[in-house]
């Protein structure tokens, strides 16, 4: 990791409500995760991780503290920031070809090289034959990596990932979390992603943060053992084994 | 609908489940005509279609052979060639047509513009909803008499009665389509770097465009009541001022052709709009 993190969270917290009503959803979070790293927020749902993400892709405000990005202090959405949320975030009127497309007319890039861009991306995210159909056309699967090609498309800084693979089928979703490591391999992009699934944070990524409920907070930061060529064959070793079962105490406790 | 209850009503459509060795029955058989949500097929659609429009000419039938209140389909046909022969039958179209299109036209367009303003921002909600819910109730053809006062007999007072009788619900009703918008839309579009105003254009109006259509085809029917209204008090030509000229000589006829008419133009309208439906957004076909 480099000396300077290219995301930061500091001391964010988020209140919903008034008074009687009032609900802590986050307190005091600290967190940062290092250029080209992958790091999961792993909790159970309601410990408020979406909300956190949803603060540091601009779309909610922090209540307390700040988020910051190579530095920059976050003060609403951008392309900088891509997202991936868990269903329906597709446009339904578009093709494949023009929903990854989408980000890059956004940012005045030229014809050409848009269409450049497109076809590489069709490439990594094995989707150049369905350039022309319409996301109803095509599985859960890939329509999430449509979706990810989407947000990657005009290279965000940061990768943010609202449990992505949350609604697929077990054999889809081992399917794509391999994909996703060999897009984070090939491409080197900053991925922050959120799961309540503990096989998923481990499988995935470098660090993973803990996050216990009411209020939201940080418990755990813990480093997985594993580099960043990494296949299934880390399910059967032991300290995977012993990482799961700690993990799961920590959801529990 | 998912492929298992297609299947089952496949399946009860097309056979009949025997079984030699069975000792009973379980369950309850459903006929495929009373069948709660499940698709016809296209012959018993189309069958079904022309009766229902037979059984209307039948009741007119007997209707026209019991009374000479009724003009028969024979004597309403002869009305509507000598209308055409005239001359007046298609300026009657065209006139009363073009009040449609201009005055709808504009409430469609101000539909668009209040309703996903409404629908997308709480500002515009809370300034807008209260005073079109109010405007709403008050019934537009009740304003003819002021509008004439203030408007005179031309064009003006139609159309605009046109447009007031249609643009609040127009209005409030995209508004309910433009809040269907799904957030993860708008959200996935701010993370691209999209702006408000090319999130209006791009997301909200484009996701909306089936449903604007829908909301139009709707209240069109109205469109047509507030024109009718307003011929009937004060036109020089129209269809609805046809009727009223009609009255005069007890042209029941003629009254008949051009209600007739009405409903023809309505159906084609109709058809019309659901296909501009389709062609606009063939990703929201059901």
């Amino acid at each position: 990791m480099t000396a300077q993190p290219k995301l930061v969270v500091e001391g964010v917290s988020k209140t919903f409500g008034r008074g009687d009503k009032q609900v802590n959803a986050l307190a005091d979070v600290h967190l940062h995760v290092g250029r080209g790293e992958l790091v999961c927020m792993l909790g159970t749902s309601g410990c408020g991780k979406s909300t956190l993400l949803s603060i540091i892709g601009g779309l909610e405000q922090p209540t307390t503290g700040e988020i910051r990005v190579d530095d920059d202090l976050v003060i609403g959405p951008g392309a900088d920031r891509g997202m991936v949320f868990q269903t329906y975030s597709l446009f339904p009127w578009a093709t494949v070809y023009r929903n990854i497309e989408f980000g890059l007319e956004l940012a005045k890039m030229p014809k050409a090289r848009r269409a450049e861009r497109v076809k590489e991306l069709l490439g990594i995210m094995s989707l150049s034959e369905f350039a022309d159909r319409l996301p109803r056309e095509l599985s859960g699967g890939m329509r999430q990596r449509v979706a990810i090609a989407r947000a990657l498309a005009p290279e965000p800084d940061v990768l943010l990932l609202d449990e992505p693979f949350g609604s697929l089928d077990a054999q889809t979703k081992r399917a794509m979390q391999d994909f996703l490591l060999t897009v984070w391999q090939r491409t080197g992009a900053t991925i922050l992603m959120v799961t309540h699934d503990v096989d998923e944070a481990i499988y995935l990524s470098q660090r993973i943060y803990v996050l216990t409920p009411r209020p939201g907070r940080v418990t755990e930061v813990i480093a997985v053992p594993f580099g960043r060529s990494r296949g299934p064959s880390i399910k059967r070793d032991p300290r995977y084994l012993d990482l799961r079962d700690d993990l799961a105490d920590l959801l529990i406790a | 609908m998912t492929s298992i209850e297609a299947d089952v009503a496949f399946e009860a459509e097309t056979t009949t489940v025997r079984s030699v060795s069975a000792r009973g029955t379980r369950g309850r058989r459903q006929h495929p005509l009373a069948q709660i949500r499940s698709p016809l097929s296209i012959g018993w659609r189309a069958g079904l279609g022309v009766a229902g429009l037979m059984s209307l000419v039948l009741i007119w039938l007997i209707a026209s052979s019991a009374t000479n209140l009724v003009p028969s389909p024979v004597e309403t046909w002869h009305a509507f060639t000598r209308l055409w022969r005239d001359g007046v039958f298609l300026d009657d179209v065209r006139a009363s047509s073009q009040r449609i299109a201009i005055g709808y036209g504009i409430s469609v367009a101000l539909g668009i513009v209040f309703g996903i303003a409404i629908g997308t921002f709480a500002s515009a909600e809370a300034f807008f909803e209260p005073q079109f819910g109010f405007l709403r109730y008050i019934p537009a053809s009740a304003l003819i008499p002021v509008m004439l006062l203030w408007l005179g007999i031309g064009e003006s007072p139609k159309i605009t009665m046109i447009v007031i009788g249609t643009v609040f619900f127009n209005s409030l009703m995209i508004a309910d389509v433009a809040r269907l918008v799904p957030r993860e839309l708008l959200n996935a579009s701010y993370t691209l770097g999209a702006t408000r105003w090319t999130v209006l254009r791009r997301v909200v109006f484009r996701h909306s465009l089936p449903g604007i259509v829908d909301v139009a085809r709707v209240n069109l029917a109205a469109a047509w009541v507030m024109l009718v209204v307003s011929e009937v008090l004060a036109a020089n030509e129209g269809l609805a001022y046809r009727i009223v000229r009609a009255q005069r000589f007890r042209g029941f006829d003629t009254m008949f052709a051009v209600l007739i008419t009405f409903g023809i133009i309505g159906l084609v309208s109709d058809l019309f709009l659901r296909w501009l439906r389709n062609a606009l957004a063939p990703w929201a076909k059901p």
